[in-house]
């Protein structure tokens, strides 16, 4: 296999509702990434794009819609589709267009316009739930993370008090994010003040709806040293499933991360993850999430992870900092461009780039992850300098 | 076989309903930058724009803000006029339900410089449409038009 370098990144802003059409989206973020390192959409081979359920933008064959908003006019084009697990995954897909030796470049796009559904985007998950056993009841995705969040806090002892920190923590890194669609600062006091959408979730602990694009571009090694003297390697990749049975799959224990991370740390040659790895991108659609995700991504002991972020270990200037992106708690979560953010941000991290928000100490390794489908598949993509 | 064929009149279809909640949620779309200006220009003056990529010769209607082929920006919108010419057409005879409709509705593609408008036709036979004729937009009155594709009634030939 061939080595495989990120060369260049760009994002939209993250707003509640763009003007933009999702195609002006896509083609915003795609054109950034371009002018990062100065190429034209002649010089890309192929094209790996992702976007959430066609539901979400409205509109139905939603890859193809987009395709020439990422640049994919008369080039092979592929979409990617895990749900929520889109904007890392369609990377690794990417990752496999080079990889292989089919391609020498590849722009990857990941897009989504949720301000299109009314009143919420929330309706168009009814349709995820089992037809027979549970529909019935007008479940939603909240009554998901509700279960886990109440299970995961039960196993170890933890309070609403303790998942709030999350928020406070990836809502203050995501201030420093010119592409937040966030103003303020959040407090403790303020998520547990916040109304309860289904026990233990509160308004807070829970990422917001957004619309927004973000693309990175991806080389192979000769042409990656020829167009950068700083070119961001893809050093591993993962990506499993667990069961779609509630029934049968850990609900305090993320085990559809925990077989990705370790086959993305054995490509990579990283046997200690929790000291190898400078910069953790967790997935944070919630709070606990992250939480969740730092122990399945191997970088936190199980059960003492609430510990080690109020020690500070995982600040901005603490061992391993968290979302220093700010995350989908801080930044936005319009569904597949938030993964793809996430590793933007290691990619300007690990460049020395990241401006503001710049993590000290010349940080060499970054592991990104991201979380979907039926909440049971993970896809994770380390890299390094 | 491994499904069993229960049913074998379609009449006889039956499904289980999992609530009585209707589905909730419906779309809400922008127009997007080039659409916004694109509509504001046919309600408020009644004109077509299209945009110009220079490097590959290409106006597109309606407007666009970047070029698919060479990814270019386009900042040069250009008039392109209420004419066009007819790409392609349709006769259409059946309602979405397959009955047949009252009268048959003619459907066309307007090449406009470079781009194509799907719209009606008005004020031609079936018998006397060709491709290749010229046609040109009828606008509702300025006081009526909302800032869509509706603006315009129809095409209608020359």
């Amino acid at each position: 296999m061939r080595k495989v370098a990120i060369v260049g990144a760009g994002m939209t802003k993250f707003v509640r509702r763009a003007l933009e059409t999702p195609k002006e989206l896509a083609y915003e973020a795609t054109k950034t990434a371009l002018d990062s390192c100065d190429l034209r959409l002649e010089d890309i081979d192929c094209v790996a794009h992702g976007s959430a359920p066609d539901a979400f933008d409205g509109i139905h064959q939603k890859g193809e819609y987009l395709a020439d908003g990422c640049g994919g006019w008369n080039k092979p084009t592929m979409r990617v589709y895990v749900g929520g697990g889109t904007g890392v995954h369609a990377i690794i897909h990417g990752w496999h267009h080079i990889a292989s030796g089919m391609f020498d470049t590849c722009l990857v796009v990941c897009e989504e316009k949720m301000s299109s559904a009314m009143p919420h985007a929330q309706g168009f998950f009814l349709t995820i739930f089992d037809a027979i056993t549970e529909r019935s009841l007008h479940p939603n995705l909240l009554w998901i993370f509700a279960l886990e969040m109440n299970r995961y806090m039960q196993r170890y002892g933890y309070t609403k008090e303790d998942m709030a920190l999350v928020a406070v923590n990836n809502k203050r890194n995501g201030l420093k994010n010119p592409a937040s669609q966030f103003k303020d600062e959040v407090t403790v006091e303020d998520v547990l003040n916040s109304e309860i959408m289904a026990y233990p979730v509160s308004r807070l602990d829970v990422s917001p709806v957004s619309d927004g694009a973000a693309a990175i571009v991806l080389a192979a090694e000769p042409v990656a040293r020829r167009l950068t003297d700083k070119p961001i390697w893809i050093e591993g990749v993962g990506w499993t499933l667990d069961t779609a049975y509630w029934g049968t799959r850990d609900l305090y224990y993320p085990r559809y991360l925990d077989k990705a991370a370790r086959m993305a740390y054995e490509m990579a040659g990283i046997r200690e993850p929790a000291k190898q790895i400078n910069i953790a991108e967790p997935y944070d659609p919630f709070g606990y999430k992250a939480l969740h995700h730092m122990e399945g991504l191997q970088l936190s002991p199980r059960g003492k992870t609430v510990e080690l972020l109020r020690d500070g270990h995982f600040a901005l200037d603490g061992n391993l900092p968290m979302c220093p992106s700010g995350g989908l708690l801080g930044v936005g979560n319009p569904i597949a461009a938030a993964g793809t953010m996430k590793v933007c941000e290691l990619f300007w991290q690990l460049r020395g780039e990241a401006g503001e928000r710049q993590v000290p100490g010349n940080p060499r390794l970054g592991v990104a992850q991201a979380w979907g489908d039926l909440m049971q598949v993970s896809s994770v993509v380390v890299v390094g300098n | 076989m491994a499904i069993l064929e229960r049913i074998t009149r379609n009449i006889d279809n039956r499904f289980w309903d999992p609530g009585s909640e209707a589905f909730p949620v419906k779309n809400r779309y922008t127009a997007g930058m080039a659409g916004q200006r694109f509509f504001k220009e046919i309600k408020e003056n009644g004109k077509i724009f299209g945009s110009k990529c220079q490097s590959c010769k290409i106006t597109y209607v309606p407007a666009r803000i970047y070029c698919e082929r060479c990814f270019e920006r386009l900042e040069e919108w250009v008039d392109v006029g209420t004419e066009g010419t007819i790409y392609s057409f349709t006769v259409v005879y059946k309602t979405k339900s397959g009955k047949p409709k009252e009268s048959p509705s003619i459907i066309v593609a307007v090449k406009i410089a470079d781009g194509l408008l799907i719209h009606r036709l008005n004020g031609c036979s079936v018998e006397d449409i060709q491709i290749g004729m010229p046609v040109k937009a009828e606008f509702k009155p300025k006081a009526e038009r909302r800032g869509g594709i509706e603006d315009i009634k129809y095409f209608k030939p020359l």
